[in-house]
């Protein structure tokens, strides 16, 4: 946790430098202390970009399943963080798997694969449906049929049990 | 003075580059460098919606393209000859030696083979739009799907389908230029238009929609957008919040709407409404429900 702490001070700090950097492209006229500036803008957000990177690799490696999406929109919802995903280990049957179909304030949970995912913020689900298909099943066939081979998608989920029988 | 001089970055807005795209291609002409090509416009089982969306295009309009950039051969809404006399124009460049590019507006109706949908007749005999989309679509050089039901059957095709109608590729087992949209904006179909006259085909995505108006998700260019990463959510329409809780289909639609905007780039439909995802594949059955209060929790 000491690691992301660093890292977190080490963005703040570059974020507060570029935005010194910026400032001065305004100010000054003198074409040769501009380019230099850009030069090292350009320097900083590589720098940026690599500790961002460093964090994701790091929030992976303590097996957060909440931070490691911290720049995708859907985890920064509180829901996904504080509801019953914090243990996916929990077991759905089909019948209980049915309820949460989206509807009634309920969450919008589908399965694929065995794995109970939470869409509930997810962008392409909204209202709990996604091109005609709606929350509260296993769409494994159906995800099969569209999105062969895009695993990557499933990696963006929220996973939040499994699918038992 | 240099021989290539140095010109201030160009505007990048939609209506400049619809302009200079307009501009250029009448520099064309006048030098003959661009010969005028032929345009059928053929209607089959739809609304029209797309040709009264295409009436109002600007930039170019609708005048500029019948006068400066191609010959309308025929539209059965806009041309002046009616009845026999129009079809059998048909009919002459099915069997002429014309190029021509085809636009296709509507689906094709496949039921008691093709006759819920008829184009005309000759004589007594009823011409149906099946028998045209055939016809016209192995002669042309190049076909443009126009509007969600040419492109995959669309509304003519939603449930229950009466009419088995389907998207013209279900007919045409060739290349087609795919502008999906219910309607079309005039800039997606003109814009395609003026680039297969100067430049040939546009750069297309894996569904053969023309990248320069179809490879932007919605979504990311949506004003709301904040507010879904935030996660702040319109409850009922008219909110000014991200409308993902009542519908919206913004984050599976690929267009340019958000930037181009319709009605003279003044409003679009988030600026008032959910996205009902009407350019994507599978409207309206697979965009359902558009508007829906009984939501998830936040």
């Amino acid at each position: 946790m000491a690691d992301m702490v660093t890292i977190q001070r080490q963005m703040d700090l570059t974020f507060a430098e570029i935005n010194y950097l910026i400032r001065l492209m305004y100010a000054t006229e003198d074409e040769h202390t501009k380019n230099l500036t850009l030069n090292q803008m350009w320097n900083k957000i590589a720098h940026l970009q690599f500790l961002n990177q460093l964090l994701v690799a790091a929030s992976f490696q303590q097996g957060q399943a909440a931070i490691p999406l911290q720049n995708s929109p859907q985890t920064m919802l509180p829901d996904s963080t504080n509801a019953p995903t914090a243990n996916n280990q929990m077991e759905f049957t089909r019948e209980q798997l049915a309820q949460f179909t989206g509807m009634n304030g309920q969450p919008a949970y589908v399965a694929v694969n065995g794995v109970v995912y939470d869409v509930t913020n997810n962008a392409a689900w909204s209202v709990a449906t996604h091109f005609g298909l709606s929350a509260g099943r296993d769409l494994t066939q159906e995800f099969a049929s569209c999105h062969t081979g895009q695993q990557w998608i499933l990696d963006t989920l929220v996973p939040v049990g499994r699918l038992i029988a | 003075m240099s021989e290539h001089p140095v010109l201030p970055p160009e505007s990048t807005d939609n209506e400049s580059v619809a302009a200079r795209l307009a501009r250029e291609a009448k520099r064309q002409v006048a030098q003959g460098n661009l010969k005028k090509k032929k345009l059928v416009y053929l209607e089959l089982n739809g609304c029209s919606g797309n040709i009264i969306s295409l009436l109002n295009g600007s930039n170019p309009d609708f005048e500029y393209m019948i006068t400066s950039m191609v010959d309308l051969l025929y539209s059965n809404s806009l041309m002046a000859a009616e009845g026999e006399q129009a079809v059998q124009r048909l009919f002459d460049l099915a069997a002429g030696d014309e190029e021509f590019i085809l636009a296709v507006e509507g689906a094709v109706a496949l039921k008691n083979n093709g006759m819920y949908h008829l184009v005309g007749k000759i004589g007594d005999r009823p011409v149906t739009g099946l028998e045209m989309a055939e016809l016209l679509g192995k002669k042309a050089t190049h076909v443009i799907s126009v509007g969600a039901c040419s492109v995959d059957g669309g509304p003519s095709a939603a449930r229950p389908n009466l009419s088995q109608s389907v998207g013209l590729q279900g007919v045409l087992d060739r290349h087609i230029i795919k502008l999906p949209g219910c309607p079309v904006n005039p800039d997606w179909f003109l814009g395609t238009l003026a680039h297969l006259l100067m430049f040939g085909e546009p750069k297309l995505d894996d569904m053969n929609r023309p990248l320069m108006f179809y490879s932007t998700l919605i979504h990311d260019r949506c004003p709301r957008r904040p507010f879904f990463d935030q996660g702040i959510f319109a409850e009922k329409l008219g909110e000014p919040y991200c409308l993902f809780k009542v519908g919206c289909r913004g984050p599976v639609t690929r267009t340019d709407c958000p930037t181009r905007k319709w009605n003279d780039h003044v409003n679009w439909p988030i600026g008032a409404s959910t996205c009902i995802g009407c350019a994507q594949f599978g409207f309206p059955d697979r965009m359902a429900p558009f508007i829906s209060y009984d939501t998830t929790k936040e």
